[in-house]
């Protein structure tokens, strides 16, 4: 085995230093940003719309300062590149990185693979703000958002506020009444969400667009709104990594190995939830994403946390942008719900996986 | 079971027999019209009146509007929740909203004719016959259909001279709109952009009526080859660059969501519609409603493509 | 070197008080067992120890500080636990587990180091877990488990240790190894164990001191000699003359005989000969 080849420590004697499948993780990491960095390049150079690789290049290359490029393209090639396909294909990214990454966060936390963002009530409390933000006679812009963005994001927080509370035990935090009281709210503010839908006449398809999922007028005031929630939540969660490994041995045990259990959980929680909010109040309820990745992560990668974490990040940038990619151009001019392309696209992906390889126990 | 069917036959074919021999002894009805009659609605599907409708129940706005056009207003008894035009319907009856009016509703109010459209097809219709009551579907896709369906109720409601008035007047207007066009050369067509909503930006495909109204008013659909009501790309829209953009409005919202998106929307600026700011929102009233008031609409569409032959008057 | 003292301790689960009266001292350097019947609350005093059930009354003192009132990280450094059942998380390798045993030594941003990996790799070696070091744990069987728990709290390096009925699972070679681990690590290194065992055999040839406890109370204390003999035994077990003296090293042995039980038919004792 190749624990042979191991590096002499200062004791003299041979130990393990990179074990084998470490070294495969840490591959994995660079290989990703190589790919997500290829991906991106990729995605802007195809779209609904055709335009020639030199004039991309050339409008990415003169926005670099001290690069003096003369324009050999009209006016809207900048306009579909910058403003159109660039602010989408971050904010693909951004939130692939955060759902891939909450999902991860809360299948730790709850040492269930089951769980996913939107366990604990996040996308109903948002849907049920959104399709609000949807209904109300007015309309509010500020910030460069409106109404819909702010509602829904608020109804994510404040539905897993809800939820927190009724699960509460004095300081502690029980998973499985947390779990059970987010399904139980999930359950009542989605049948409001269906009454309200039922009742919104004209808008019905604006809102069923929106609970679907779509990138489609993604601006560059989104992406600047959303970012510094999902990178200080994905920052903060990959500094607990180390602990969510040793919270995976249960609590009693986490706890004598010096964990603070409780303070973890609430924050963990608290980060994943509010990345999970901002990634889902400008986009919708995209799902899949937050299940499904972290799964295919540790079928490849193990399930180490220190090195899920932040492989699931990549992946699900790399994983939604090519799917928002196949969502703008598959029919274009037409564009296709992006929660369908990740689910047609991500169940065959994930079935292979699991045939692929012959363990099947991965959690 | 079988004596039981004989008997049934049996009594059929009596009742026939009688009837008949009624009929053909009584003296001929007052207009020329022999009851029952037949009409084939928009539908396909074939209704008999035994008399002319005295109580009818209209399920779609545009069907108010018909029945008012055609005099008819004190013969309807129940309307949609939508039903505004004219001013009368609103003080009708309601019988609920445009996709789920109330069925017990409809059945409470005894109507001899209820004017339904293609929407209710799937549902609603069969269970209103179900419960043995009339039900005729307009369902026009074109503006020759309006038309059509307009002369239908006028048949099945004896109005069929204020029909085929309210027809020809249409007509008129239609043609007066058209014969400009007509002779406008090709290049003279200007690409126009019909925005039903703007997030997700959706337009209408080539198979839709605004097709037409576009087409007719002298313009082209940047979306003629897509059909229906698809989700449009924004690059899509801004690589097409129309000169003309048309949006939807009217949809309650107090604000015009879609008409302040195609006039404020910062990727749109160097579309040439911003530019020469040929932005428009004409009323869905007018534009969507398969009624008299399609006209209107194609009007508006035709001052807003090329004002400069339509002047208003 | 930290002393352990438990002074009137009382738990309850509940209404249900499974801990009465217990006060005991653990020096540095020395193996207290904790021996007595199922439910006499042996388990409950490992885990009040280790600060995994609040107390209804008394205090425990580690180093001289109350348990419940130092800081969870110092705790881990000063206090090991082999807990009875362990349950891993089954995709992670023994390597992985042993790992973990590092933690309190580090901080929220570190990663172990190299010291750390070699501090593991030894308490696998010492635990005989090495072979087992890039297995997953759902590939391993339950006596393999117990002895990555084991070494994972060895990496952990505390100056006190407790151990849940540790050689349940393991076949006798494995148990004397183990044991015979812990005892020299408890007089390399002064630490301060205490072991729950049934085995009474085991108690009084591994521990320097026992401790009965009968009913969530201190029934007896002392060397192993003291504490198990028959009377005890009889008291607490209901188990009539099985003590025995060790034939290599005096110490009591405790040998069952069929037929010692209210079940046995007393003609079964006859014809096998044995009175």
């Amino acid at each position: 085995m190749a624990l042979e080849q191991l590096k002499p420590s200062f004791t003299g004697q041979a130990i393990p230093i990179h074990l084998p499948h470490w070294r495969s993780r840490i591959y994995g990491i660079l290989g990703l940003l190589i790919l997500l960095t290829v991906v991106v390049g990729f995605a802007t150079t195809f779209g609904s719309v055709q335009i020639p690789f030199s004039a991309i290049f050339g409008t990415l290359l003169s926005k670099l300062p001290l690069v003096d490029i003369t324009p050999t393209w009209p006016s809207t090639t900048e306009t579909i590149i910058l403003d159109i396909r660039l602010p989408r294909i971050i904010l693909a990214g951004l939130v692939g990185a955060a759902l891939a990454v909450a999902g991860a966060t809360y299948q730790g936390l709850f040492r269930n693979p089951l769980a996913d963002p939107y366990l604990i009530g996040v996308a109903q409390g948002a849907s049920l703000g959104a399709v609000i933000g949807f209904l109300l006679p007015f309309n509010w812009q500020g910030m460069g958002f409106g109404l819909i963005p702010l509602l829904a994001f608020a109804g994510a927080l404040f539905s897993v506020a809800i939820v927190y509370n009724l699960a509460r035990v004095g300081k502690t935090l029980p998973v499985t009444t947390l779990i059970l009281a987010g399904v139980a709210l999930g359950a009542l503010l989605g049948s409001v969400v269906s009454y309200l839908i039922i009742n919104s006449g004209e808008k019905m398809h604006g809102i069923l667009f929106w609970l679907m999922g779509s990138f489609s007028l993604s601006e560059w005031t989104e992406v600047k709104v959303v970012l510094p929630y999902i990178v200080v939540g994905v920052v903060i969660i990959l500094l607990y990594s180390r602990s969510l490994n040793i919270m995976q041995l249960h609590e009693e045990q986490a706890q004598q190995l010096g964990i603070n259990v409780e303070k973890v959980k609430l924050i963990l929680l608290v980060a994943a939830t509010l990345i999970t909010a901002a990634a889902v109040s400008f986009v919708g309820t995209i799902g899949f994403v937050g299940i499904i990745i972290p799964h295919a992560v540790r079928l490849v990668w193990g399930p180490d946390y220190r090195f899920l974490l932040p492989l699931s990040v990549l992946t699900g940038a790399v994983f939604l942008i090519l799917a928002d990619l196949v969502a703008r151009t598959a029919l274009a001019p037409t564009e296709i719900p992006i929660g369908v392309i990740t689910a047609i696209c991500g169940a065959p992906f994930f079935l292979y996986l699991l045939r692929r390889k012959k363990r099947i126990v991965f959690f | 079971m079988r004596s039981k069917l004989w008997r049934l036959g049996t009594l059929y074919l009596v009742l026939v027999m009688v009837l008949s021999l009624i009929m053909a002894c009584a003296p001929p009805a007052e207009d020329e019209v022999s009851f029952p009659i037949e009409v084939t609605d928009q539908m396909g599907r074939v209704v008999k009146l035994e008399k002319f409708p005295e109580r009818i129940i209209s399920l779609a706005p545009s069907n108010t509007e018909i029945v008012f056009a055609l005099g008819l207003g004190d013969k309807l008894v129940g309307v949609t929740d939508f039903c505004d035009y004219p001013e009368a319907a609103q003080e009708k009856p309601k019988i609920g909203g445009f996709s789920i009016p109330n069925i017990e509703e409809v059945v409470a109010l005894s109507p001899d004719l209820i004017l339904a459209t293609q929407r209710h097809e799937a549902s609603i219709i069969p269970a209103l016959e179900g419960r043995g009551l009339a039900i005729f579907a307009l369902a026009p896709k074109t503006l020759d259909e309006v038309l059509e369906s307009i002369t239908l109720v006028g048949e099945i409601t004896d109005r069929e001279e204020e029909a085929s008035q309210l027809v020809s007047e249409m007509s008129n207007r239609i043609k007066a709109v058209t014969d400009k066009i007509d002779n406008l050369p090709e290049a003279q067509r200007l690409k126009v952009f019909y925005m039903t909503w703007h997030d997700p930006l959706k337009t209408a495909g080539g198979d839709t009526w605004y097709e037409e109204l576009i087409t007719k008013a002298g313009g082209i659909n940047i979306a003629h080859d897509l059909s229906g009501f698809p989700a449009i790309n924004l690059e899509a829209v801004i690589d097409a660059n129309p000169q003309v953009i048309i949006t939807g409005v009217g949809m309650g919202t107090g604000e015009d969501l879609p008409l302040q998106f195609a006039k404020t929307e910062e990727r749109l600026r160097n579309v040439d519609a911003r530019i020469n700011n040929r932005v428009y929102g004409i009323n869905l009233d007018l534009s969507g409603r398969a009624g008299p008031r399609i006209v209107d609409g194609l009007e508006k569409f035709a001052e807003s493509i090329h004002p400069e032959l339509f002047k208003e008057d | 070197m930290i002393k352990l003292e438990l002074q009137s301790v009382g738990v309850a689960y509940g209404h249900n008080l499974v801990v009465k009266d217990i006060t005991f001292q653990v020096m540095p350097g020395e193996i207290v067992g904790l021996i007595g019947p199922n439910g006499s609350g042996k388990s409950t005093i490992i885990k009040a120890i280790s600060r995994v059930i609040s107390l209804r009354s008394g205090k425990i003192f580690l180093d001289g500080k109350d348990v419940f009132k130092i800081p969870r990280g110092d705790l881990a450094r000063l206090l090991g636990v082999v807990p009875q059942m362990s349950i891993l998380p089954s995709a992670f390798t023994a390597f992985e587990i042993v790992l973990m045993g590092r933690n309190p030594h580090l901080g929220l941003l570190q990663y172990e180091s190299a010291k750390d990996m070699a501090i593991t790799w030894q308490a696998m070696e010492r635990t005989a877990t090495q072979p087992l070091a890039e297995r997953i744990v759902c590939e391993l069987s339950g006596g393999e488990i117990q002895r990555v728990v084991i070494a994972r709290v060895l990496a952990q390096e505390p100056k006190s240790i407790l151990l849940d009925e540790p050689t349940a699972n393991l076949d006798i070679r494995h148990q004397v190894e183990i044991l015979d681990l812990i005892k020299s690590l408890c007089q390399e290194n002064n630490l301060t164990v205490v072991i729950a065992l049934h085995d009474l055999n085991l108690a009084a040839q591994y521990c320097d001191r026992l401790i009965l406890i009968n009913d969530g109370r201190v029934h007896a204390q002392g060397a192993p000699g003291e504490v198990i003999n028959s009377r005890n035994i009889r008291e607490v077990y209901g188990a009539d003359g099985c003590v025995y003296p060790h034939p290599v090293n005096g110490l009591p042995a405790v040998l069952l005989k069929a037929g010692n039980s209210r079940h046995a038919k007393p003609r079964d004792t006859i014809e096998r000969g044995v009175v």
